[in-house]
């Protein structure tokens, strides 16, 4: 059964912000040298044109017509087609809609923001290039109307990823870390296209449509499979246990690149994933429960880990994993609305934290320990309100609009029937609040210890601490961005960090329910126990106690006296199970590593030289052989030859004895 | 036919012995010449199997293919003796295991 | 049967000897013995033309071709200076070989069912040895080789007169073929060396 979606027509505005960014990323990687300072300017424009196309192009993603049997919502243009089935063409709805706004919106606020961050780098065209690059793919990832376009661009984000995780690549970290992010990313590319097979095997399409469609002809344990295979991609790519120990050290790449790919937007794929196929686990309760349970396990883990954290992007990589946990558990359990509100909210308040401690690293040279920052509040008054009201955003204090959208997930996970999610949605919540206000108190209250002995502050390998690198220190005493072009974005994020969550203000008659009301399924709930002004009260219980122990920890004048100490102390007691991180990359190491490099092992040190190579020599020894025994025949004395012979008469003799003379 | 007075086995025997007579020179002797010399002997211990069957059946053939045996021994024998000639012109001396220039 | 004994004997003999001489001389003697008996053995098959042509083309062409060549080579000094015996061991095995291959012959010949062969239908009958016009006479066998058998006989002819050619260009003077005697010895001398040097590989 073909099941359309989106009304399908020419829309060469939505072919314009699909390769605009992919033309900059051309230019400025061919004219680079030339374009200099202006690579800067350009790569923006780019982005900020394809914003402006997308906001022109809303009407095109919105619009609702009756169509045959369904109503269709959002803009189809078909470009490639091969096989009925098998077309390549561009959707805009209003989900994908949400993405592209998000991508190409923060995208623009971060190109310019990164202007002034990478000001002084070297490799300043390079870097644009890639961002455009980044852009572009993942406008491909979610415009795909289809498997095979979405994993097109799954993939290019991936290497996006990898390039800019590795910008610096003289930093052998850097190369570590890209190269670390990209395997693990390429094993959820695998996931994903062991699910394309099995859709292709039994629905003989690969469109959104015709897969959504005919859903209900999947047998349950087929498509449970199909589901894992997608998750296990959506996990590698959004950082879900045990898929997650890239993201941390994603934060090589330079601020900008976290704030932009390892918050905002790539990490946020697999959410996108799920919800764009809700239609298939809306089907499959097991595989709902199994999507919803690897949210909550990651945002609950990334919580506890935020806590354990001394690297101010660190300790935001780990928020970042926990709140995508939170989006995840909400797409999962079914509460698809909730879930991609947070990646809307999220999105503003992550960048905006991102691009804050930005402001942080870029003025102490590149200083990333909390432990060695302190005091802030008067050396960086904007960095301060940035800081601050990201980490309000985040956790969720009311007005916020991190409060309206993790409430939203929270309740929906009660809703839809899943309790102990919905309790470690607001333990995660409570802890969220705790860590965050740790950053915050530990980074700009007390005085300042930049000058204090790293031993004293219990900081074991200073070396190790900071990534601090050359390329850019060279440079810093001579600094010429100006100071606008890095706090303008981070002004403007502000807003939407603050107010964004308002769309959801009125329930069922929000202005993002209603932007939604065609996009996912909605099933009738029965009404959860606890109401939802309840679980808001209960989660600001919990906030307030985070905030509080926090506070008591890091904030009164008590503890702001001898921050060193407790700082030294805190840091030489933390349990290894934390500073380990669980120990998931030991374990990851031992399970796929070490079993793999034992298998090269077995495979370099046996079967390729003993056997493969063995079998190659054995062929060419054995030919050497039968040449030398060949040889030996041919002795050159006549009298051996007419020995063979005689030998040969003899045979036909014995055998024509046998046949005539009665022996047979 | 008329029976022959000699058992046509007992020529078959005869020639067989002769053959191999001819074929134990031909492996055993280096001299080309007796090497030569041992294969007429094969040649002719075949033509005595040919008159032998042509007197049994009363069959002439026997003896056309004889006649045409003994020339191709006459021309083997010309051809063997002027390799044993050239041989010897270029060597000085002729020995069947000396002649191994297609040694492997 | 008496008759047929002497001759095997003689047969036997004669062979033996041709193989064993020390001396090729020796060994055409009794090669000549040998073919002698072989004609007398013939006479008694009634193929009186084929004996007399044994007696003419073996013991009169053949034999005295080896003669021949025999005292050209002995002309030089140490014409069969016999290098070392590169198969001293082939002597045992070759005749157990011959022995086997013997037995096995005369086996299967012993128990051969014997092929129902008509005579030849032009042949002549059997009669006295020297009688015209009998089994084996001139005329019986010139009869059958000039039209049924015409066509091998002309081929005949070819073969010989390959054999001739290629015993012209075997044994005859190279120096036709190069431009100076000098450079005939330099041939020559690069020949012997070559064989001298595959002989010793």
């Amino acid at each position: 059964m073909h099941y359309q979606m989106g009304n399908s027509g020419s829309y060469p505005l939505l072919l314009l912000l699909w390769l605009l960014p992919l033309a900059g990323a051309i230019v400025i990687w061919a004219f680079g040298p030339q374009l200099k300072r202006l690579a800067g300017a350009l790569g923006s424009a780019v982005v900020g044109a394809s914003f402006v196309a997308t906001l022109l192009s809303w009407h095109d993603g919105t619009q609702s017509v009756a169509g045959a049997g369904a109503n269709l919502v959002g803009a189809h243009q078909a470009l490639v087609s091969w096989l009925p089935g098998f077309d390549f063409g561009l959707l805009l709805d209003p989900l994908s809609l949400l993405w592209v706004c998000i991508i190409t919106g923060v995208g623009f606020l971060i190109h310019v923001y990164s202007i002034g961050y990478m000001y002084d780098d070297k490799a300043f065209a390079r870097f644009f290039a890639f961002l455009n690059f980044f852009v572009f793919a993942m406008l491909t990832l979610v415009l795909s109307d289809n498997f095979v376009g979405l994993l097109v661009g799954w993939g290019l984000v991936g290497l996006a990823s990898y390039f800019l995780i590795g910008f610096w690549f003289e930093k052998p970290s850097a190369v570590a870390a890209a190269r670390k992010a990209f395997v693990i990313n390429v094993a959820g590319d695998v996931g994903i296209m062991f699910a394309i097979f099995m859709i292709v095997a039994s629905v003989h399409s690969i469109a959104f449509g015709d897969v959504f469609g005919n859903v209900g002809s999947l047998s349950t344990p087929w498509l449970l499979a199909i589901c894992i295979c997608l998750f296990i991609g959506a996990a590698a790519k959004s950082a879900q246990v045990p898929l997650h120990t890239w993201l941390p050290d994603a934060m090589e790449g330079p601020t900008p690149v976290s704030a932009l790919i390892h918050a905002a937007t790539m990490v946020t794929a697999g959410v996108y994933l799920v919800a764009r196929c809700a239609p298939l686990w809306s089907q499959n309760a097991d595989a709902q429960l199994l999507v919803g349970i690897i949210g909550g396990i990651t945002a609950l883990a990334g919580a506890i880990l935020g806590c354990a954290q001394w690297d101010i992007k660190r300790i935001l990589a780990y928020s970042t994993m926990s709140q995508i946990g939170y989006m995840i558990m909400g797409v999962g359990v079914g509460a698809y609305e909730g879930g991609v509100a947070h990646f809307f909210t999220h999105a503003f308040f992550k960048a905006q934290l991102f691009l804050g401690s930005g402001l942080i690293i870029h003025a102490l040279a590149n200083e990333q320990d909390v432990r060695r920052m302190g005091g802030l509040m008067k050396k960086l008054p904007f960095a301060f309100v940035a800081m601050l009201v990201g980490v309000l955003a985040i956790c969720g204090i009311p007005g916020f609009s991190g409060s309206f959208s993790k409430d939203a997930v929270i309740y929906g996970t009660l809703q839809h029937g899943h309790p102990i999610l919905y309790a470690i949605g607001i333990l995660t919540a409570g802890l969220t609040a705790y860590y965050m206000f740790r950053l915050l108190f530990v980074t700009f209250f007390g005085s300042y210890r930049g000058d204090v002995d790293p031993s004293d502050l219990g900081i074991r390998h200073p070396e190790l601490a900071g990534t601090a690198h050359a390329a850019h220190d060279d440079h810093h005493g001579e600094h010429h961005a100006p100071a606008w072009l890095m706090n303008v974005p981070v002004g403007i994020l502000i807003v939407p960090s603050i107010f964004a969550g308002w769309l959801l203000f009125g329930g069922e008659h929000s202005p993002w329910a209603q932007f939604f009301a065609q996009q996912f399924p909605h099933p009738t709930l029965p009404t959860p126990a606890i109401s939802e002004l309840t679980t808001t009260l209960i989660v600001l219980a919990c906030v307030a106690v985070g905030i509080g122990v926090a506070y008591a920890r890091y904030a009164t004048a008590a503890a702001q006296a001898d921050a060193v100490e407790r700082l030294r102390g805190e840091s030489v007691r933390m349990p290894a199970l934390l500073t380990n991180a669980f120990y998931f990359d030991a374990a990851l190491d031992l399970l796929f590593v070490r079993t793999s490099q034992l298998f090269g092992t077995i495979f370099g040190r046996l079967i390729d030289p003993q056997i493969i190579d063995g079998a190659v020599r054995e062929t060419a020894f054995s030919a050497q052989w039968l040449g030398t025994l060949v040889r030996s025949f041919q002795t050159g004395l006549v009298r051996a030859y007419a020995f063979v012979l005689v030998i040969g008469v003899a045979c036909f003799l014995v055998y024509y004895a046998v046949i005539s003379g009665g022996l047979h | 036919m008329l029976p022959m007075s000699v058992p046509l086995i007992d020529y078959v025997a005869l020639s067989s012995v002769i053959f191999f007579i001819g074929v134990a020179g031909v492996l055993v002797r280096r001299n080309p010449l007796i090497v030569l010399m041992s294969i007429e002997l094969m040649f002719n211990a075949a033509n005595l199997l040919f008159m032998a069957f042509a007197r049994a059946w009363g069959n002439n053939a026997g003896h056309i293919f004889a006649f045409l045996v003994i020339t191709v021994a006459a021309a083997e024998a010309a051809i063997g003796l002027a390799i044993v000639v050239t041989v010897f012109r270029t060597a000085r001396h002729v020995d069947v295991d000396d002649v191994s220039l297609m040694k492997g | 049967m008496i008759a047929f004994s002497i001759l095997a004997v003689m047969l036997l003999a004669t062979a033996i000897w041709t193989i064993s001489a020390k001396k090729p001389v020796y060994s055409v003697v009794a090669l000549l013995a040998h073919f002698a008996a072989l004609a007398a053995t013939y006479l008694m098959l009634h193929a009186e033309f084929l004996a007399v042509i044994q007696l003419i083309v073996y013991s009169g062409a053949i034999l005295i071709l080896f003669l021949f060549v025999i005292a050209l080579l002995s002309s030089g000094v140490a014409p069969f200076s016999v290098g070392p015996n590169k198969m001293p061991k082939l002597a045992v095995p070759a005749v157990v070989l011959a022995l086997v291959a013997l037995g096995a012959l005369s086996y299967g010949v012993a128990h051969l069912a014997a092929p129902t062969v008509t005579a030849t239908p032009g042949a002549a009958p059997l009669g006295p040895v020297g009688a015209a016009d009998v089994f084996g006479s001139v005329a019986d066998f010139g009869k059958a080789l000039f039209t049924t058998y015409l066509l091998p006989f002309e081929i005949t002819a070819l073969v010989l007169m390959v054999a001739v050619i290629g015993v012209i260009l075997l044994a005859g003077d190279r120096t036709p073929y190069v431009a100076t005697e000098k450079q005939a010895r330099e041939v020559r001398r690069e020949m012997r060396e070559a064989i001298v040097r595959g002989g010793d590989r």
